[in-house]
């Protein structure tokens, strides 16, 4: 990998990272370097947003209502018209924190900055990232299951029918493995191919590719935040869904 | 151009093996969950809250101000119905005024040509009864003289035959 070919504009890197040491820890020093740009952004967009309230709407605060709008609506319709409110706030950064993740990934040009190990991507581009939030997600619906229902909570796992007992906690693995593998492996797989694509064909060609990618990005975050939301709503509801109205 | 891609790929994955790689997981994961849950709390207390507020908020003010609007709407289409019901009303009763003076006046003007009528007859009666009185009268004293006429001319033509 040292030996990159003169004429190579780009170059294929994956699985190398910035290390950290804090004690004994290993961080990844580029993901906690974009994280940050990520959080800072959404920070910044948001007091901006909020700084001077009109009850007619203009610009930013327009904007980031709208923001608001859609990511109650997504709550509302996946947990319930009574429940969604205090979800709101989680829901909501997932999918604010992913799309502006994937999106800083694809649109801002990361790679201009050179770190001594590694290159600097989308948060979500690293399995910890997506990890974390998928085992958050894990502890939101537990934690949602248990205030709503307390003990009835595992009731959950004997319906509709006790043999069904190993799937239903099996399922509580695979939600999060899939969460997380699904929105580390789109944004990887979509990274990775831009980068071939800008290897092979340096102009123009990659164009679309990355089109695409931003429109995965965004659906990638849609769809974390909408399984997040249905996950918790049906923890609440409980898993035959007697409370369906 | 292919192979150098492929060889590329190798030598990525031999990287992978001497340390990193892309499932590797290490304090990433814990750090990257508390910075998200204060990426959260954050946001609640900067965002959620503030612009949620100002929703319901707005929401409660357009819901309150359409209520409003609506009964006031209520109130002025029933003010014009009422407006409406009187005008018609006046209409009708202006309506019977007239009727009621033309049928007062036609009575009016009928007992008056009644009455002139009346009183045209009673005159002609009167001068009619008067003339008959005067015919009578007249015949009256006609009488007498029409006898003597008659004496008269009986007297003369039974004299000159008993001469």
């Amino acid at each position: 990998m040292q030996m990159i070919h003169p004429l190579v504009l780009a170059k294929l890197e994956v699985g190398q990272h910035l290390y950290w040491q804090i004690g004994g820890l290993k961080l990844h020093g580029q993901v906690f370097l974009t994280s940050w740009f990520v959080i800072a952004v959404l920070l910044l967009v948001s007091f901006l947003a909020t700084r001077n309230i009109q009850r007619v709407p203009s610009g930013l605060q327009n904007f980031m209502e709208y923001a608001l709008e859609f990511i109650r609506d997504l709550a509302k319709n996946q947990i319930g018209e009574k429940e969604y409110r205090p979800w709101v706030p989680f829901v909501g950064t997932l999918f604010l924190f992913i799309f502006v993740s994937n999106w800083s990934g694809a649109l801002v040009p990361w790679k201009l900055i050179h770190l001594p190990a590694g290159e600097l991507a989308a948060p979500t581009n690293d399995i910890n990232t997506t990890v974390a939030l998928a085992l958050l997600t894990s502890l939101a619906y537990f934690y949602a299951g248990f205030s709503k229902r307390g003990l009835g909570y595992f009731a959950k796992y004997i319906e509709p029918t006790p043999i069904l007992l190993p799937i239903n906690i099996l399922e509580d693995f695979t939600k999060p493995l899939s969460l997380s593998f699904r929105l580390f492996g789109n944004i990887l797989a979509d990274e990775l191919v831009v980068a071939v694509l800008v290897l092979l064909v340096p102009l123009f060609v990659p164009l679309p590719v990355m089109v695409l990618g931003l429109f995965t990005s965004a659906i990638q975050a849609l769809i974390f935040a909408t399984l997040a939301a249905a996950y918790i709503g049906e923890a609440i509801e409980g898993h035959g869904g007697e409370e369906h109205e | 151009m292919m192979n150098f891609v492929w060889l590329l790929a190798v030598e990525t994955a031999e990287a992978v093996e001497e340390g990193g790689g892309l499932f590797d997981l290490d304090a990433t994961l814990p750090l990257m969950a508390v910075q998200f849950v204060l990426l959260a709390v954050l946001l609640n207390a900067l965002f959620y809250k503030p612009l949620g507020k100002v929703l319901d908020e707005r929401d409660g003010y357009v819901s309150s101000n359409q209520v409003d609007a609506a009964e006031r709407l209520a109130k002025a289409e029933q003010i014009a119905q009422q407006y409406q019901q009187e005008l018609a009303e006046t209409r009708r009763q202006a309506q019977a005024v007239i009727a009621q003076a033309q049928e007062e006046a036609q009575q009016i003007a009928s007992q008056t040509v009644a009455a002139a009528q009346q009183e045209a007859q009673a005159q002609r009666e009167q001068v009619q009864r008067e003339l008959d009185e005067q015919k009578s009268q007249a015949m009256a004293t006609l009488e007498p003289q029409v006898e003597g006429l008659s004496r008269q001319i009986l007297d003369k033509l039974l004299g000159s035959l008993a001469v």
